[in-house]
Order: structure tokens, then sequence, then C-alpha cells
């Protein structure tokens, strides 16, 4: 087991540093660089001679040959330190750790509407006996991930803010002007957990062992809810990196349309300025959280899931063929 | 896919949800090739004077700023929007079936080494790697679908080369190689007849991803070069409009949405087909 | 569609005419007549606007974060308008007559050649932080914008010769530069030399940019900057240094302004419309009708400097000829630009400078649309029709890019427009969207045909930095053409006498030889709720907050 953990923490290891390079090679190809950004950005792109972009390259370290730049900013990084924003001056380490909590914020009551939304419709619509009921509630998730998020956001926008004043459109004021992001965000991260659940209840229901159960004498909701879906949800738990992911990845979209700090405001501007500091810390932070929440899934099904209880590997391996 | 549904008539009426879906993909892909049956409108210039008119008889998804007919740029905008989307399916099911392919038969360093890589493009999130890349690649359709297309291969490797894996143990393959058969041989008769079902059950899904991932980049300003009327670009015009013409955004965000859903539906179908 | 009668809005349609006459017949003297004029264009508008009250907090939308607030270092609008709230600059520019008036300086005199600028300081003014602004702290502050270097985005153009600062005495500064610096007056009205603390430079450039140390003597004191989110600024306690162009002596009337950053342009209009704003910036052409009447109203002011144009490098392809440059001068339907992507607020360019630049001149006809002449130009020089309504000479085709980056939100609409307009004499215009770095970099290296921009400056001076062979050279042109000496005179004297001929002459070689090709006049459109009144502009058409007051609670 001890060496097994290891071997997870070293493979993960290997995953930031190469998200790291990547992040580096990307930004560093790209034509032009931060500083030609930043002057090019306002009134200051008409007057600005050759000498000062020289100069203001040679501020930044960016005259250096890439391998230089490459390893000063390794060596940095493992000491937690991104380096300076080009862009604000600020440090990339405490632009991105300032702009986690709002992102924190909406992703965390994102991720709590979303399995309300998504759990109570494959629920429902598995439990209930209605047919036409049934086919409404299972075409909600399909529905929910087709919808462009800004789009959504828009619309919530649209309604909610300028039709009826219900709720603020933009800020990071007060628990309401989280309502209309944390939905937004809510729905596509719902709706895969929907559909993920749906599918691996009705696997689960069809599974002989629910036959004894119904033999035991046991009620409609005792099966549904103790027995099926404690099985069923293991499948959804092992989905939490990716729906991590999609949660950071939405906010990029949710952030910009409700005028909102975070991760991914700060993302954004960051890659229109090729702010490689704060780009390297936005991408090595995102892959730390899908390493350590896979981790953590990897080292918490053994203990679900009586199966692979007895041997790990067992299940990284099925993983790989099966997922 | 004609002919994987054709000779299932029957199935696809039983599903009106699926027939719906394939009516609306047919649809699209009528706009795509034969525009000017369907809107007599030219999508490149309006009549400045009737900019900003609400959806109507004569203009069903309404005007522009410049009095352009939204329908007609919806309509005109299809083949660009399919293209973009399709191309992006095709890089990643391509790159993404090579690697997986090479990785799972090669085995040994060199499937731990591309599994590792394939491991970071999953660690970060797409939109974040589409969104690095398109900066690095510059404006437009086909390079916006270049990067989405590039932050989908992760997926097709990692199918490709748990097909590959699965096909490798089973018996017949075993037989096979043990038969004398050559490698290629075994490849072409048994790993990818076997492995294209899924492939194609992800391609279709993908599709349904990438117009909505090349819909959030022109969102996020990167998108066709103007003029041309790509959807993503589309919705993303008319959000300057949200206040007083609310019409530009929604009603191309409702047909990207349809077309995502049926993408989707289809999907699910073929995945059931197999199964 | 409303019946609220808004005395401002009817005067507007004749604001840049009055301008024009105004400035032939006396640009530096009266100052009386200006104020009317400043009254028409920043003035309270709304029909219901009482006396001014104190107190309040003005909710303002802008629309991009601003990286850094100190003025002395930033360059984008949403930097300076928060920026020019928190310092006072030596000297003001009045908007209307473009004539530098007294601020931190009472008088002011220079050299015959301007290389040496002397400002004598009125006394009382001090630091947010209780040091007084004396002439020390002013020699401090300006080392300090030179020492910054190319971080002084702005700062390091207008202080390119700057040798030193003298403290003559504790109320006089004497500033030396290597060359002839003409420009530098009205640079001293600019909030990129606006004055900071001595305490200011302890601290990091970096630092200031956050907000850190960045202590200025304006009436406004920086509070609290959100990245991404807001800026709050509040009322300096006791100012009593005002410009002598502000409509009220003392403190500001707010209590704070809460900048609110908000990228969606529909979300800035319909957060203002619902009554979550009090007022926001950056207006889209098409919203600006819902804010005529119902009790909101506007306020805009055109940008000075140089027009949004499609500047030629005439060392590239087809742009090489002058008769197709000026070909597509005349084929651009300017009118039609404003009319169709822009709204009524919009003028068309009437010179490569726009109409609020001192030294304007107006060039209108030569800058007529005219498709008719543009067609006997090009079939003269031999570009005959192809067979897809492109021109075609010796097998070349009539085609040049035009690269840009989305800064100005109609940018793409207008370049949309105007390739419709010269495909009508074929004419390929290919539209080239780059990021802005990448801009920057295909400018600098000179390797572009057109490139779209415009620049804000309420100085002639800017057509030296980007047309001199000396300087920007954004043509490529020869050294030693009539435009330089032109340029170089304009530079060399403060006197209008000699500025004027010589920036007026400049104008006319630069639309004459299609060198660019000027579009429109971009405009700063700012929406007032109907609390909001007397937003008001300063001459380089940024924000001036100062004379203006909320009402209601």
């Amino acid at each position: 087991m001890t060496s097994y953990v290891l071997r997870r923490v070293a493979q993960a290891l290997v995953v930031l540093w190469a998200a790291f390079t990547l992040s580096f090679v990307i930004l560093y190809l790209l034509p032009g660089d931060a500083v030609l950004a930043k002057l090019g950005g306002g009134e200051a792109s008409a007057t600005v001679t050759p000498e000062q972009i020289a100069q203001a390259r040679a501020e930044y370290g960016l005259n250096d040959p890439w391998p230089v730049q490459y390893g000063k900013r390794l060596l940095a990084a493992l000491h937690g330190d991104f380096g300076r924003s080009i862009a604000t001056g600020d440090t990339a380490t405490h632009m991105v750790l300032s702009a986690l909590p709002p992102t924190l914020a909406i992703a965390g009551l994102g991720l709590v509407l979303a399995i309300v939304f998504g759990g109570g419709a494959a629920l429902a619509g598995t439990y209930t006996r209605a047919k036409w009921l049934a086919n409404l509630l299972l075409s909600l998730p399909p529905l929910g991930i087709s919808l462009p998020v800004f789009w959504v956001g828009l619309v919530l926008i649209q309604i909610f803010s300028f039709q009826l004043r219900v709720l603020p459109a933009l800020g990071n004021q007060g628990p309401q002007s989280l309502i209309l992001p944390a939905i937004t965000l809510a729905l596509p991260t719902g709706a895969v957990i929907g559909q993920v659940l749906a599918k691996s209840l009705r696997t689960q229901l069809a599974e002989p062992y629910i036959e004894t159960v119904w033999a035991k004498g046991a009620g409609r909701g005792r099966v549904h809810f103790g027995h099926a879906l404690r099985n069923a949800a293991i499948p959804v738990l092992t989905m939490i990196g990716v729906v991590a992911g999609q949660l950071l990845a939405g906010s990029v979209v949710t952030e910009t349309v409700f005028s909102r700090d975070g991760v991914g405001r700060v993302t954004t501007a960051a890659v229109n300025g090729q702010d490689i500091p704060v780009v390297q810390a936005v991408i090595v932070l995102a892959a730390f959280f899908f390493v350590v929440i896979n981790l953590a899934v990897d080292l918490v099904y053994p203990l679900l899931d009586p199966r692979v209880r007895q041997n790990p590997a067992a299940r990284t391996r099925k993983e790989l063929v099966h997922g | 896919m004609a002919e994987v549904l054709a000779p299932r008539a029957g199935f696809v009426l039983r599903r009106p949800g699926l027939a719906l879906a394939a009516l609306v993909l047919l649809l699209v892909l009528a706009w795509a090739l034969v525009p000017d049956l369907f809107t007599h409108y030219d999508p490149l210039s309006g009549v400045p004077r009737e900019k900003l008119h609400g959806p109507s008889a004569a203009h069903l998804f309404g005007t522009d700023e410049t009095g352009r007919d939204v329908f007609a740029r919806v309509v005109h905008g299809a083949a660009l929007s399919l293209r973009a989307a399709v191309s992006a399916v095709l890089i990643a099911l391509v790159a993404g079936s090579v690697l997986g392919l090479v990785a799972g038969a090669r085995g040994g360093w060199l499937d731990a080494v591309l599994m590792r890589v394939m491991d970071v493009l999953l660690a970060v999130p797409p939109i974040l790697l589409s969104l690095a890349l398109v900066t690095g690649l510059g404006f437009g359709t086909t390079k916006v679908a270049i990067a989405v297309g590039v932050a989908n291969v992760a997926n097709f490797a990692r199918l490709m080369r748990a097909e590959v894996l699965r096909v490798r143990a089973g018996v017949y393959v075993e037989a096979a190689r043990a038969g004398g058969v050559r490698w290629f041989d075994v490849l072409t008769r048994h790993i990818l007849p076997n492995a294209a079902g899924p492939v194609l059950v992800l391609g279709v899904l993908t599709f349904g991803t990438a117009v909505l991932e090349i819909s959030a980049l022109s969102f996020l300003g990167y998108g066709a070069a103007p003029p041309t009327p790509e959807w993503g670009s589309l919705v993303a015009g008319g959000r300057s409009y949200l206040a007083s013409a609310w019409w530009m955004t929604t009603l191309p965000g409702l047909v990207i949405a349809a077309v995502v859903l049926s993408a989707n539906r289809i999907s699910r179908a073929l995945e059931g087909e197999r199964a | 569609m409303s019946t609220i009668w808004n005395p401002c809005r009817e005067k507007r349609s004749h604001f840049s005419v009055t301008i024009v006459r105004f400035r032939a017949i006396a640009l530096f003297l009266s100052i009386a007549a200006g104020s009317l004029l400043v009254a028409c264009s920043s003035g309270a508008t709304t029909a219901d606007a009482g006396p001014p009250r104190a107190g309040g907090t003005l909710t303002l939308a802008i629309g991009s974060n601003p990286d850094c607030l100190d003025p002395q270092q930033a360059s984008t609008n949403a930097s300076l308008n928060v920026g020019r709230q928190l310092v006072d600059s030596l000297t003001d520019q009045d908007p209307a007559t473009g004539e530098i008036t007294p601020w931190l300086a009472r008088s002011w005199e220079s050299n015959a050649d301007s290389t040496s600028f002397t400002f004598h300081l009125r006394p009382g003014a001090t630091f947010a932080d209780g040091t007084p602004v004396d002439a020390a702290a002013v020699k401090t502050s300006f080392d300090g914008i030179k020492a910054l270097g190319p971080k002084a985005l702005l700062g390091s153009g207008y202080l390119a010769a700057y040798r030193s600062a003298t403290v003559v005495d504790p109320q006089t500064v004497r500033f030396d530069f290597s060359s002839p610096s003409a420009q530098f007056l009205q640079a001293s009205s600019t909030m990129s030399l606006g004055v900071l603390a001595p305490a200011a430079y302890r601290k990091t450039p970096d630092q200031r940019c956050q907000g850190d140390g960045l202590i200025g003597s304006g009436p406004f004191v920086f509070s609290s900057f959100k990245q991404n989110s807001e800026v709050v600024i509040s009322k300096r306690k006791g100012y009593d240094w005002g410009s002598s162009l502000w409509k009220h002596p003392g403190e500001a009337y707010l209590d704070s302004v809460d900048y609110k950053i908000v990228p969606e342009p529909g979300v800035r209009t319909g957060s203002l419309l619902s009554g979550q704003l009090t007022a926001t910036t950056e207006v889209q052409p098409v919203d600006e009708a819902q804010f005529q009447g119902n009790g909101f109203s506007e306020q805009t002011r055109p940008n000075p400097g140089i027009v949004f144009n499609l500047h030629a490098n005439v060392t590239k392809g087809v742009l090489a000829d002058e008769q197709v440059r000026q070909a597509v001068s005349k084929a651009v339907n300017r009118q039609e630009v404003v009319d169709t992507v822009l709204s009524p607020n919009y003028k068309p360019a009437t010179s490569i400078l726009a109409s609020t630049t001192p030294f304007y001149t107006d060039l209108s006809g030569p800058l007529a649309f005219d498709p008719a002449g543009a067609a006997r130009l090009l079939d003269a020089d031999g570009w005959a029709p192809g067979p897809d309504g492109i021109r075609v000479k010796n097998g070349q085709r009539l085609s040049a890019a035009v690269v840009f980056s989305p800064v100005f939100n109609q940018n793409q609409s207008v370049l949309e427009l105007i390739q419709q307009q010269l495909r009508k004499i074929g004419f390929d215009l290919r539209i080239d969207l780059r990021t802005t770095a990448e801009t920057q970099q295909l400018q600098q290296a000179g390797n572009y045909e057109f490139i779209w921009y415009n620049v804000t400056r309420a100085d002639p001076d800017i057509l030296r930095n980007i047309f001199s062979t000396k300087a920007g050279n954004r043509s490529l042109l020869q050294p030693g053409n009539p435009l330089d000496t032109q340029l170089d005179q304009q530079a060399a004297s403060i006197d209008p006498a000699v500025r004027k001929p010589a920036a007026e002459q400049a104008q006319r070689l630069i639309v004459e030889h299609a060198y660019a090709i000027p579009v429109f006049e971009l405009r700063q459109v700012v929406a007032l709720g109907p609390d909001a009144h007397a937003v008001g502009f300063e001459a380089s058409s940024r924000l001036q907050l100062f004379d203006t007051w909320v009402s209601g609670s």
C-alpha cells in the first residue's frame, strides 16, 4: 500500500512538472510577449520606442535565452514563487490565491446545486413510475449539457436582473450575488452528474442482488435509496476530478459574464496579456487540484468498494481500460 | 451514420426524440450545403435602415446592428460552424487514435511516456488549454478548431489505447498472432473494426462539446475572421446588444443548443446500439 | 419618444462647428466663451438638476480591469479614469479652447527654444500624507517618473528629452530639456505627469500600481482595489487647491466613487437601467438611445488626438502607389460608417486630428466621399476591373490587409463596413485581427500594409510621435521629407503663431498624400442614471469627477 501511494505521488509530481513546462512552452512560443502586450494595450502603443521595449524586456528578464528563463522560473516555482505579473506588478502567487476565494464560493455553491439538480433529476427520473415524467426528468441532464454556459448566464441576467430586478447582475458583494453565477455553473455540472448517476442507477437496479433485496421484502424506497443509490454513487464519486475541472473551466466564462473577480478572470486576462508567470501559476494550480482530488479518490475508493479493497492497483488498471 | 440507422426505421420511429435529433442535424446539414434554399437575405450586407428589428414574419430571428437578417446569418453560418466543429473532432479523433494505438500496441516506455503526456492534457481543463493554444495560433475559426481539437486529443487516445489493450487480450487475436498473422493485419482486421464503434460514439459526443467550446472561445474574443457569420461569434457578437436586442443572442444560442442536444442524443443511441 | 427637453442635447449638434469657428478667431483668448462650451460638453444635463449637493457615492462602471492605478505608469482609459482623481497636475487644460491654465502652478514661463520651463507653485497645497507640495516634492516626482523608464508608459514619451529639474526656491521649480519640447506644457496638465508625494517613491512601482503608497494631492484619495471587481476612492478632506477650470472651490461633492469593473457592455447598460449603477462609461453606440429621456442622460466628448484611421505603410504592396491610397480615402463613406455602426454622437473624421485637438484644421473638403473620383483615379492609374470585381494591374490584385486588435468594441463592425465600401471601387480590404502583443510586434517591425488605431492626446505633437521619421514613422517615409520639417517646427515653440501654421500644414500633407486615411473620431460616452449629475471630461476626454454630484438617497 505504501509503495502504491508513493508511486502515485511521484506520478502526480511528474504531471505537475509537465503542466508547468507545457504552459511555459505554449506561452514562450507565442508571437509577441508580455512586454509588447502591456505596451500595446493602451494609448502608449503609439508612442513607444524600440529602445523602451528593449529596456523593459531586459528588466523583466525576457532577453535571456529560453533555457535560462525556464530554469530560473522552475527553480523559483519549486519555492512557490511564480514571479511577478508583468501586467499588474503583483506577485503571480498572490494574484491567484486572492482570486481563489470568490471562485471557490461560486464553485462550491455550484457543486451543491449541481448535486441537487443532477442527483434529483436522476433519482426522481428512475424512481417514478409515470413514464412521461421519467422521460421528462431524464431528458433534463442532456439538455443541460447542450446549453452554452455564457448564453445561460446572459439569459439569466436578462430575466432575473434586468426584467424582474430581483438579483444583481454583477459584482462580488453579498450572498445574493452568488446565486446567478452558481446556477450558471451548476447547470452543465449537474447535467454530467445526473447523466452518470441515472445510468449507473439503472445498471444497479438491473443487478441480481436487487432481486434478493426485493425478495427480502424491502420497500421500493429502501431498494432505491438504500441499496441501489449506495452502489450507484461510486462511479459519480470517481468523476469528482472531472467535475472540479469543469467548475474551474466554467468559472472562466461565468466570471466574465457576471463581472466577478476570480481565477477565471485572472486567467483570461493573463492569457491575453501573455503574462507567463500568472498563466503558469493558474495552470499549475488547476493541475494540482486535479491531481490531489484524483489521488484522494483513488485512496478513498477501496474503502467504499469492497471488490477493490484487496488490491488497489487493480482499480487503476480497470480505470485505464474502461475510463 | 445513415447506413447504421437506415435498416432500423422502426427502431427510430419508436423514439420520436431520436427522430427529431436526426431531423435537426439533417436540417442544419442542408443549411450548410444549400443555404439559399432557406433564406433569400444576404448574410453579409444588410439594410442599415432596418437595423435591430425584432423577430417578425419578414425576419424570423430579427435583424442585427447593421440591418442584416440574423436568420440568414445563422443559415449561412452553418457551413463554417459545422466545418469548424467537424475539423476539431477529426483532429482529436485522428491524432488521439494514432497516439492511443501506438501506445497500446508498443507498450513499454513509449506507452508510459505518451500516457503521462495525456494525463497532463487531462489535468489542465480543456478551456484553459484551448485558451493558451488559440492565443498562440491567433484568431480565426480554423485556429480555434485546431485548439479545441488538440484539447480533446487525450480522450480519444485513452479510449483507443483501452480498446487496443482489450482486443489484444482477446483469445482470437492471440490465436491470430500465434498463427503467424502480421501485426498490421491484426490491426486492420481485428483492432480497428472493434474500436470503430466506441470511437464513433465519442466522436459524435465530441462534436457536441466542440460546438460548445468553439462558441465559448468566440465569446471570449477569439472568433471567426470578420465578417463571416460563425455561430459562436454570432452569439458572442450579439451580447453587446443584450439590453436592446435579446434576439441576437437568444435565437442563435437556441440553434447551438438544439444541434448539441441532437448530437448527444444520437451519440447515446449509438452507444445503446452497441451495448 | 421622450418629451423631456434636454438643453445640452439640443446644442450638441452645433458643438464642434462652434469650436472650429471659435478657434479660428482667437484660440487662446476667451475663457468666458470657453466656459459656455464647457457647460455644453460636460455640464449637467438632467432636466431636474437642482443645486449641487455634497455627499453620496457615485457607482460607476468601467469596462476593463485597471491593471495599474498609478497614473504615472498607466496608459489605459480604465486606469486613467481612476488615476486622474487622485493626483493634481502643475497645470490644467481647458477642454473647450485647449488653453493651458493654472492648477498647482500659478504661473510659468519658458525660454525661446522651449528647452527650459519654470513653474511658480501656489502655496498651501498638501499631499494626502500631510507633506507640502513644494518645489522639492515636484522635483522628486518628475525625477521619479523619469526613473520609471519604460514603465511610465505615457510619461516617458513626454519626458523623452528631460534632462533635470532644479529647485530654484521652495515655490519655484525649473525643468531643462536637451531638445525643444513645446509639448511639455500640455503634458504638464496630464495625469501622467501628475505629482505624487516623496513618500510614494519609497514604495516600488509595482506597489504603487496596486494603490500602496499612491499618495497624491488630488481631490480624492485611494481607498481600496479588488482586482477585476472594484476600485474605491474617497473624498480628500480639506482639499482647497483645485484647478482654475473647476466650477466650485473647496472639496469635491462626492464622498466616494465606487468604480465597478464590468467587462460586458450589455451588462453595463442593463445594470444602469435597472438601477444597480449610478453611471457607466463605455456605452455601446447601439445602447445610447436607451439613455435619452426617462430621467437618464448622456455626457459625451470626442477624444482629442489622432482619429481612428487606416494608417498606410507606403513601402508595402499596392499602398506604395499614392493614387491608390488617395482612391481608398475617397471611397470611404465616413458618414455611412457613423450612421450605421456608430451613433449620432460620433463624428466622421475631418482631419487626421480630432476636432477637439488644439490646432486642428478642417479638411472635410479633401476627405469628402467621392467614389466616382476614386474610380477615375484608379482607371487613370491603370487598374482595370478583374474577373471577381477586384481591380488588377500587371497581374497584381488591388488588395491590402488591415491589422487591428480589439481595443474599441465597434472596430470590427466599422472595418467590415469599410470592407464593403471599398469593394465597390474594386479594392479588396482584408481584415486581420491580431492580439495586442502581435499588433505591436508587427508595428515595430514595419510589417503591415494598413494598421488601424487611434491615439488620445490633446496636443498636435502627437503627429510628430507617429509620423516623424525621427520618431514612430508609421508610414515608413524617407527622412528629410516636407512633413518632417513642419513637425519639427511645431515642436520647437509654445507660441501659437509658430505652432498653428506648422501643425495645420502637417495635417494637410498627411491627408493629401493619404499617408493615413482618417475615418471617425472616437468619443467617450458616459450614461448617467437619474441621480448622477455633472460627470465631466478633462481636455484629454478622461473623467473629471470633482464637480460631480448625486441626488436622492
